[in-house]
C-alpha cells in the first residue's frame, strides 16, 4: 500500500531525512514514533504529496502511485485521507457536521446520498450523538470533535488515512477511547493508517513501529518483536530501594550479567538483564549482602514504552560514543 | 471541478459571520437614510473653461468687423494669466446659427467632463467696457458637482480682477446664470442625488472588500483542503463566485433603496445597477487579493483600513485626478472609486451612456487585484 525506499528529504542544507525505507501493506496500522524533529511530520508529507520534488529523493509509492509525479497527486490525494492534529484545521466550526461531510465529500465528487450514507455509518461506529449532527461543530465537545475530524477523514473511504497526534490534547481516560475508535474504524473498513504520534501508548493498537531520531529510521517492526529483542526478551525487574541514588545505581550497575538500569522514579529502578531467572536472585543476593535496603520488588515484560526510552537512549549513547571516538582521532 | 460542494460551504460560511452580513446589509441602508437626510461637503479645484464671444464691436477702426480687442484680452487672460483656470477652447459666433452650433460643441464638452464651465461673452462686451458700463458676462457651470458651483464662482473673480487691472476698468461685472447644466431638478432630492457617486461607491466598496478581506486568511481548514483532489485556483474560484452572488443581492438592495428615496437618473437605470455591481466586484477582488496576501488576520484587517484610506484618497474627488500625470494617473486608475465616481456622475446627472475606458479601467483594475491574489495563494506555502 505505501512503499519508501531511500527517502531523503532536503530543506537547502538542513537534511531533514535520512535514507529511509519502509513497508506497509493492506489493512496494517503504522505508529511513527520520534521525539520533535525526528522527522515523521516530513515523511508523511512527502506521502501526502504536501512537499515539492526537488526537495526529496527516492523512490515513494503511495496506494501504486508515485507523489514524484505531480499528475499523481490528485489520485493519491483521492486515495487518502488526513486528520490533522488540531480540529479547527479540519472542521468549519460554524458550520453542522453534514455540511461539514458535504463540504469535503463534493471534493472528492461523492454524490450526496452515498455521502450522507458513510458519514451515518461512521457516526454510528464513532458514537457521535444523533442529536449533534445537525448542530453546529463549535457546540459539540472536545471528543466529539475528535472524532468527527476522524469521520471526515474517512467519509470518501480512503486506501490510507494519516492521523497527526490524535491522542494529544485529549485526555487520559479518552485516549484509549480514540485508540480504540481507531482499532475499530480499522477492522471494519480495513484502512491502512498512519499515526504520527508522541503518545507511546498508541504503539498498543499498531502493527508495526517505526521509532525516528533525528530523521533516521531506528526501527520498524511490530512492537512485540522490538521488545523481544531486549536481554531476556524483555523481561524486566522493577525494584524500589531506600535512599537511591545515582551513586548505588552505578553500584547495582557493577553486576556482571546487567545489561541496563533505567531509574523511573525517586526510589525506583527498572533492571534489564541476562539470562533473567538465572540471574535475578543472585542480583538481590549482591544487593543484599552490600546492604541495599530493597523495599519491594517485582518482574515484568518491558512496555513499548520502556523499549522506547531504551532505544533512543542507546542511539544517544552510541553518538556520543562516535563522537569521542572521532576527538581522539583528531 | 468541485465547485458545488465548495461553493454551499461559502455560502454557510459567510451565513454565519452575522457581523459582516450586518455590515454588508444594514450599514448602507443606515448610511444612505442618513445621506437622503443631511446636507453633503465641499471642494475645490483647479477648473477648464471653453469660452463663446459673440462680441462684435469694431472697437477701432483697422480691427475687421466680427472682431473687437476687450473679448480677445478677456480671452487672453482666461488661457495665459490665470492661475485656478485652464483653458480649452474659444469659438467666435457672429449670428445665431454659429452660436448654436458654438454652443453645442461646448455642451458635449462639458458633458463629457473636459471643462467646467461655458463662458459666453455677449454681443456689446466691447461696447460695454469702452463704454465704462457693467459688461455681462454669461457661464454655464457643469453642476453634477454642486461643490464646484461656489468654488467656480468664487475663482472667475480673478480673471474679472485681472481684466479689470489690464483694462483700467472702473466698473463691474454683471454675471449671469441662466441655468446649471446636469444639476438635480430642485423637486428631486438634491443632497441624496449630489451624495450618491461619492458615497455609494464608497459604501458598497468598503463593505465587500469586508466581506472578503478575511475569507482566506481566516479559513483555518484551508490547508487541510489541499490534501483533498481540491486545487487552489477552485477554492478562489468559489469565493469569488459565492461572494458575488452576496454581492449581487447587496447592489439590488441598494439600488431599491435609492430609488426609494429618490434617486434621479437622468441616463438608464440599468447602466447605473451595472456600475454598482462592477464596484461591489472590484471591492470583492480587492478584499480576495488583501486576504490571500496577509499571513493573519490582523494584518488583513490592517491592509484592508490602509487600503480602504488609499482609495479614497486618491478617488478623484479629493485630488483632481485629471491634473495627475503619467504613473500616478494608473496608479489612481487602478483604485476602484477613481473610475466609479464618474462613471455614477455620468450616468445620473449627464444621461451619458456608460464611458467604457472608465468601465474598462474598473474591471481590469479588479481582474488584476483577482488575479494577483491567485497568484499570491498559489505560491502561499500551506501545510498541516
Amino acid at each position: 500500500m505505501v512503499d519508501v525506499n531511500n527517502l531523503n528529504v532536503k530543506f537547502g542544507e538542513k537534511h531533514v531525512v535520512h535514507d529511509v525505507s519502509f513497508t506497509v501493506d493492506k489493512g496494517e496500522i503504522i505508529g511513527l514514533f520520534g521525539i520533535s524533529g525526528a522527522g515523521k511530520t516530513t515523511i508523511v508529507r512527502v506521502l501526502t504529496c504536501q512537499i515539492e520534488k526537488k526537495h526529496w529523493t527516492g523512490n515513494v509509492m503511495v496506494t501504486g502511485l508515485s507523489p514524484e509525479k505531480k499528475s499523481n497527486h490528485s489520485k493519491i490525494l483521492s486515495n487518502i485521507g488526513y486528520v490533522p492534529q488540531l480540529e479547527l484545521l479540519n472542521l468549519y466550526f460554524e458550520l453542522d457536521p453534514m455540511v461539514n461531510v458535504e463540504v469535503f465529500t463534493s471534493t472528492y465528487g461523492m454524490n450526496k446520498k452515498r455521502a450522507k450514507e458513510t458519514a451515518e455509518e461512521l457516526f454510528k461506529i464513532l458514537d457521535i450523538p444523533r442529536d449533534t449532527w445537525k448542530k453546529r461543530v463549535e457546540k459539540m465537545s472536545g471528543g466529539e470533535k475528535k472524532r468527527l475530524s476522524m469521520a471526515i477523514g474517512l467519509i470518501h473511504n480512503p486506501d490510507v488515512l494519516f492521523l497527526d497526534e490524535p491522542t494529544t490534547g485529549v485526555d487520559a481516560s479518552k485516549r484509549y477511547d480514540i485508540l480504540s475508535y481507531l482499532k475499530k474504524l480499522n477492522q471494519k473498513l480495513n484502512t491502512t493508517m498512519f499515526i504520527i504520534t508522541h503518545d507511546l501508548e498508541s504503539a498498543l493498537i499498531c502493527d508495526k513501529v517505526a521509532i525516528l531520531k533525528d530523521g533516521r529510521l531506528l526501527e520498524f517492526d511490530t512492537s512485540q518483536n522490538l521488545i523481544s529483542s531486549l536481554p531476556s526478551e524483555g523481561l524486566i525487574a522493577r525494584f524500589t530501594i531506600e535512599d537511591l541514588n545515582e551513586k548505588l545505581i552505578a553500584f547495582i550497575k557493577k553486576f556482571p550479567s546487567i545489561r541496563r538500569i533505567i531509574r523511573v522514579g525517586n526510589e525506583a529502578i527498572e533492571v534489564l538483564m541476562e539470562n533473567f531467572e538465572e540471574n535475578l536472585p543472585k542480583l538481590i543476593e549482591y544487593m543484599v549482602d552490600n546492604n541495599i535496603t530493597i523495599t519491594s520488588m517485582s518482574k515484568d515484560i518491558a512496555t513499548f514504552r520502556r523499549y522506547f526510552q531504551i532505544r533512543i537512549q542507546k542511539e544517544e549513547e552510541e553518538e556520543s560514543s562516535l563522537k569521542e571516538v572521532k576527538v581522539i582521532r583528531k | 471541478m468541485y465547485l458545488g460542494g465548495l461553493i454551499r460551504k461559502e455560502f454557510g460560511r459567510i451565513r454565519s459571520d452575522k457581523r459582516t452580513l450586518i455590515l454588508l446589509f444594514v450599514i448602507p441602508v443606515i448610511l444612505i437614510f442618513v445621506f437622503g437626510l443631511t446636507t453633503g461637503g465641499g471642494l475645490t479645484k483647479f477648473f477648464t473653461s471653453a469660452i463663446i464671444t459673440l462680441d462684435d464691436m469694431p472697437t477701432y477702426d483697422n480691427f475687421p468687423s466680427n472682431s473687437s480687442e476687450y473679448d480677445d484680452t478677456f480671452i487672453s487672460i482666461m488661457q495665459y494669466n490665470t492661475s485656478s483656470w485652464g483653458f480649452h477652447s474659444y469659438y467666435n459666433a457672429t449670428d445665431l446659427e454659429e452660436y448654436d452650433n458654438a454652443f453645442q460643441n461646448c455642451y458635449d464638452i462639458l458633458r463629457s467632463g473636459d471643462i467646467d464651465i461655458i463662458i459666453v461673452l455677449p454681443r456689446n462686451f466691447s461696447e460695454s467696457v469702452e463704454n465704462k458700463t457693467n459688461p455681462v458676462l454669461i457661464y454655464h457651470i457643469d453642476a453634477s458637482d454642486p461643490a464646484a458651483i461656489t468654488a467656480i464662482e468664487v475663482a472667475i473673480q480673478e480673471p474679472i480682477a485681472l481684466f479689470r487691472a489690464e483694462t483700467d476698468m472702473i466698473a463691474n461685472f454683471t454675471i449671469m446664470v441662466p441655468y446649471l447644466e446636469f444639476d438635480v431638478p430642485f423637486w428631486e432630492s438634491a443632497i441624496l442625488n449630489y451624495a450618491l457617486p461619492l458615497i455609494l461607491p464608497i459604501i458598497i466598496l468598503g463593505t465587500t472588500m469586508n466581506l472578503t478581506s478575511l475569507s482566506i486568511v481566516s479559513e483555518g481548514p484551508l490547508p487541510r483542503m489541499l490534501i483533498t483532489p481540491t486545487a487552489k485556483r477552485e477554492i478562489i474560484l468559489s469565493k469569488l463566485i459565492a461572494n458575488s452572488v452576496i454581492m449581487l443581492l447587496q447592489s439590488t438592495e441598494i439600488f431599491v433603496l435609492t430609488a426609494f428615496f429618490g434617486l434621479y437618473s437622468l441616463g438608464s437605470l440599468f447602466y447605473f445597477f451595472l456600475v454598482l455591481i462592477m464596484i461591489g466586484f472590484s471591492g470583492i477582488c480587492i478584499g480576495l487579493f488583501i486576504s490571500a496576501l496577509s499571513p493573519t488576520e490582523q494584518s488583513a484587517n490592517q491592509m484592508y483600513l490602509i487600503m480602504f484610506i488609499i482609495i479614497i484618497l486618491f478617488s478623484g474627488s479629493i485630488l483632481p485626478l485629471g491634473d495627475i500625470e503619467g504613473g500616478m494617473q494608473i496608479f489612481m486608475n487602478m483604485l476602484p472609486l477613481s473610475n466609479a465616481v464618474p462613471l455614477i456622475t455620468d450616468i445620473t446627472l449627464k444621461g451619458l451612456p456608460l464611458n467604457l475606458t472608465s468601465l474598462f479601467w474598473l474591471n481590469l483594475s479588479s481582474s488584476i487585484y483577482v488575479i494577483l491574489a491567485y497568484i499570491i495563494y498559489m505560491f502561499k506555502k500551506l501545510e498541516v
